[in-house]
């Protein structure tokens, strides 16, 4: 029982650790994130569009099987899950190899491994001493450190010379395998800690309460404060630049001041503020209009108020700025707000006159099925309408990006070693032939990628030991003290 | 045998291409002349778009020129003339930027800009540095496709919108045209792998010719119209969306004349899989060689169309069936029909690439070894690049919109780019993927580029709407 559990195990590691499960799981990544860019996606299309697009039949299949909300499915985050268990398991599997690789460098070639070896050269010499100085100092030359290979004990006859650069490059691909995870690791810690939401506010207005993507609100622990916002045109009149003065206020001081603009948010407590937006609220700041009587020769006067205040125009008569509508339609004898946007406004006024004892209604523009502006005491001439401004500010709360940028900066140095660090080993052997009795030195040489521009770095060491064995000593006082050793 | 047979029928071919290559510059040095007068002013960006266009184009005949004739001295004058479209191409960028203020890269056509310039200074290089003399053959094309595409695109200058306005952005931009014209070389080169290693034509022909034939009968069997007019979906400017008439059911024009061209590139496209078929069932290869014609016949008849298609489908106001006025359409609305038009030009032009394996080109060409090889090293260095456009990316939106991933189609295509690439690279590494099927991953990897390039701005509806 027990050993069944462990076949098991071993069977599902073993198809975790596999390339090909790796590459199926990708391939279905790729169909899947395909298909979610095909398809319109739920919370980013709205659902009128949505039921515009696709008859009810295929909307209802395409519901049912997940795709018009692909990213966000639990069944694409478990795939990606799933890649993730892929990696680790595919890395671990590996990775003591590499790791022995590593560790334990091969400075030894024995006799098979040397039959095998590309490239590989022999050079006659004279004797063995002779010949390993020479290497030594043309792997110098070409700025090596060889490293002399001696006997651990006296029965083997193990000596030559190893040298090798760039080890490191056997670990890059692990490096860059962690660093994919630290991202993934970053956006599953945003997924579940992280939000992001929507704030808007007018100049002057101060809110704690964020809007999120997903309808429902978050309290902040601390305020924020617009002091002004505004825009900046081109002379075409499409927006430059977007900046709002924000303060954060904390338990009732401020505590930072900023002015933002777009690409430059405002960071505190880990809650960034991006400016994102800016426009008409819809609510008037300052509306300024001429009166003048409707009856007598009474002086025309020029007033200004904002919504719901009112205006003393002689002793006997007020007015009140009762209503505003940035866009209005009228229909059946009612004003009614088509849009927050300032393109067809109304006002709404209140005429009050004591003596008369009586209000009367004034609608600018003059709207016949709503009521009769000339019966009012005062006509009134629009002049100046100053609406307020709102900021929309992006909010987000993301406590994984760290983990994110970090592994993105991982990956481009594990990538940088993965492909342009070449891990270069050599080899000198001096070999003497049991029958003849005759000395050669065999050199030889592996690199881990680019094999072609090693091999010519493999030839150019060759050229120099020959050179070398042709004009130095037959041998020299240092290698009399290495032979003393090795014998 | 059947090599003898190819070279037998190459001059042919080879003559037809030329002669039409020439038509084609000078109608352009005639459209370029027109607009010389039009605009009376000899030094703006159309103009040096123009030269940089002809010299181009010249220089894509020249290169195809030698692919076809192997005539060595071909090459100096491609060179040449790559290296005058460089500089026209370079004036027109330094115009473009003197002109708007910043670094061209803030919309499709400023990008192509940069990607084209790109791309010529990559040949150039792989030309000089390795040796690849006749990278120019696939890469100028699609440089010529680029500045085409170009003029088709509006060129006035818009300042930056506030959210563009970032350092990140021009990083983010120059990493992809780099990445991308690193991606176009490795595909170059992959092509040129498959012309040296000696693959067989005759299953290629049958592939391509089967897939446009499913393309051209698709389309003709969804959308032919009666009187020879073509279904498109209507498409409205202002929402930027299509125009429902109801639930699910979306508003067709009719776009006359285009149905009849169809259905004649439908016969056109059909003849060589019949050749093919007929030399297969006769076992005789001389029908092949004919069927190679109908090949190249239908490349121009299906180009012939593509640009018909564009120029009418682009805007304008057609009638439809179902409601009455006439209205709108857009590239935009018809996505499936433009990319099987591209699509079937683009493997119909990559089989006759194919076509020119003679002895004297591979002997002029790296070695396969050699090529499968480059393509390697190419991908090594767009890797990096596509890994770092992405990530400058994630930085750039999260300083504007504070997400750093948001999976809009832009986002997500880059990643599955990203995914091939890392398929190629784990195959290559771990599994010893070498040649052929390295080749077709390194085409195919291409394709994906392209779509994400293009396909995505075009034919998917997405935030991404700067690029």
């Amino acid at each position: 029982m027990a050993l069944d559990f462990r076949a098991v195990a071993h069977k599902t590691w073993r198809t975790f650790a596999s390339i090909q499960t790796g590459v199926v799981l990708l391939i279905l990544v790729v169909i899947l994130a395909a298909a979610g860019t095909v398809v319109l996606q739920r919370p980013a299309t709205e659902a009128d569009e949505m039921q515009r697009a696709y008859t009810p039949q295929a909307l209802r299949v395409l519901d049912a099987l997940g795709l018009t909300n692909v990213f966000h499915a639990w069944w694409f985050l478990g795939l990606l899950l799933l890649v993730s268990i892929c990696i680790v398991a595919a890395s671990i599997d590996r990775f003591p190899n590499a790791w022995r690789y590593f560790s334990r460098p091969y400075k030894y070639p024995d006799s098979s491994f040397r039959r095998a070896l590309h490239p590989q050269k022999s050079l006659a010499i004279v004797d063995e001493e002779s010949g390993l100085v020479a290497a030594e100092r043309a792997l110098h030359s070409m700025g090596f450190k060889p490293e002399r290979v001696i006997p651990k004990d006296s029965r083997e006859d193990q000596f030559g010379i190893f040298c090798e650069r760039h080890r490191i490059s056997e670990l890059a691909v692990y490096i860059v395998h962690a660093s994919l995870l630290l991202i993934f690791f970053g956006t599953i810690v945003d997924g579940i800690w992280g939000w992001s939401g929507y704030l808007s506010l007018n100049e002057g207005q101060t809110s704690s309460v964020i809007e999120l993507h997903d309808g429902s609100t978050r309290n902040l622990p601390f305020a924020v404060r617009c002091d002004a916002a505004g825009q900046e045109n081109y002379q075409d009149g499409t927006p430059k630049k977007w900046w709002s003065k924000l303060a954060v206020v904390a338990a009732g001081h401020d505590v930072q001041k900023k002015e933002i603009v777009v690409n430059d948010p405002l960071l505190y407590n880990g809650v960034r503020f991006y400016q994102a937006s800016y426009g008409s609220n819809g609510k008037v700041e300052k509306f300024s209009l001429v009166a003048t009587p409707s009856k007598g020769s009474g002086e025309k006067q020029e007033i200004g108020f904002a919504l719901n205040d009112s205006a003393t125009l002689d002793a006997d008569t007020t007015v009140r700025f009762a209503e505003f509508f940035p866009d209005f339609a009228v229909r059946d004898g009612q004003v009614y707000k088509k849009s927050n946007y300032l393109e067809n406004p109304a006002a709404h006024l209140v005429v009050t006159s004591k003596s008369a004892g009586k209000d009367f209604d004034v609608w600018l523009p003059q709207m016949d099925d709503v009521a009769d502006n000339s019966k009012s005491p005062y006509q009134f001439q629009p002049v100046d309408l100053k609406m307020g401004h709102y900021t929309g500010l992006q909010v987000s709360h993301e406590p994984g990006q760290w983990g994110v940028w970090s592994g993105v900066v991982l990956m481009g140095i594990g990538l940088a070693f993965v492909f342009y660090v070449i891990h270069m080993r050599f080899w000198v052997v001096p070999v003497r032939d049991e029958k003849t009795g005759k000395c050669s030195l065999w050199i030889g040489g592996s690199a881990n990628r680019n094999r072609d521009a090693f091999e010519q770095r493999f030839n150019h060491l060759v050229t120099l030991i020959e050179a070398d064995l042709k004009t130095a000593p037959s041998s020299s006082p240092s290698v009399r003290v290495a032979t003393g050793v090795a014998n | 045998m059947a090599r003898a047979k190819v070279e037998q029928q190459q001059p042919a071919t080879g003559m037809t291409l030329i002669v039409l290559v020439g038509l084609a510059i000078a109608f352009l040095l005639f459209m370029a002349f027109l607009n010389v007068v039009k605009s009376g002013n000899l030094l703006n960006e159309n103009n040096l778009l123009f030269a940089t266009l002809i010299f181009y184009a010249g220089a894509g005949a020249l290169y195809l020129g030698f692919g076809v004739t192997g005539t060595q001295s071909y090459l100096k004058f491609a060179s040449f003339s790559t290296w005058l479209g460089l500089l026209g191409n370079t004036g027109a960028i330094a115009h473009r930027w003197y002109e708007s203020g910043h670094a061209p890269f803030s919309s499709v056509y400023e990008m192509l800009l940069s990607f084209v310039w790109t791309l010529a200074v990559l040949t150039l290089v792989a030309e000089k540095k390795y040796g690849v003399k006749v990278i120019g053959t696939v890469t100028m094309p699609v440089a010529i496709v680029g500045v085409v595409l170009m003029q088709l695109l509006r060129t006035e200058v818009h300042p930056l919108v506030p959210a563009l306005q970032s350092t990140w952005l021009h990083v983010h931009v120059t990493l992809a045209m780099l990445a991308y014209a690193a991606c176009a070389l490795s595909f170059a080169l992959a092509m040129m792998f498959l012309i040296q290693d000696s693959l067989k034509t005759d299953t290629v022909l049958a592939v391509t010719s089967a897939s446009t034939l499913a393309i051209y009968a698709g389309i003709v069997l969804t959308r032919f119209e009666k009187g020879g007019a073509l279904n498109l979906v209507a498409w409205n400017p202002e929402s930027k969306s299509e125009v429902f008439l109801s639930k699910g059911v979306r508003l067709f024009v009719t776009v006359p004349d285009l149905g009849w061209l169809m259905a004649l590139t439908l016969l056109v496209v059909v003849s060589p899989l019949f050749f093919y078929a007929w030399a297969r069932f006769k076992n005789d290869d001389s029908f092949l060689a004919i069927a190679n014609r109908a090949v190249f016949l239908s490349i121009l008849l299906q180009v012939m169309t593509l640009v018909m298609f564009i120029l009418r489908a682009r805007d304008g106001r057609y009638p439809s069936l179902d409601a009455d006025g006439l209205f709108p359409t857009s590239l935009a609305a018809s996505p499936f029909i433009l990319s099987g038009l591209v699509g079937g030009v683009f493997i119909s032009l990559l089989y006759l690439l194919l076509l020119w394996r003679r002895p004297d080109l591979e002997r002029s060409l790296p070695t396969a070894d050699a090529l499968d090889r480059i393509t390697y090293k190419t991908i090594c260095l767009a890797f990096p690049l596509l890994t770092l456009m992405i990530a400058s990316g994630a930085y750039w939106a999260n300083q504007t919109w504070g997400s750093y991933w948001s999976w809009d189609p832009k986002e997500t295509w880059a990643a599955i780019t990203w995914l091939v690439y890392a398929g190629y690279l784990h195959m290559r590494i771990t599994r010893g993927w070498r040649g052929r099927r390295a080749a077709y991953f390194a085409i195919f990897g291409f394709v994906v580029v392209m779509f994400t390039f293009f396909g995505v701005t075009y034919l998917l509806p997405g935030l991404h709407a700067y690029a």
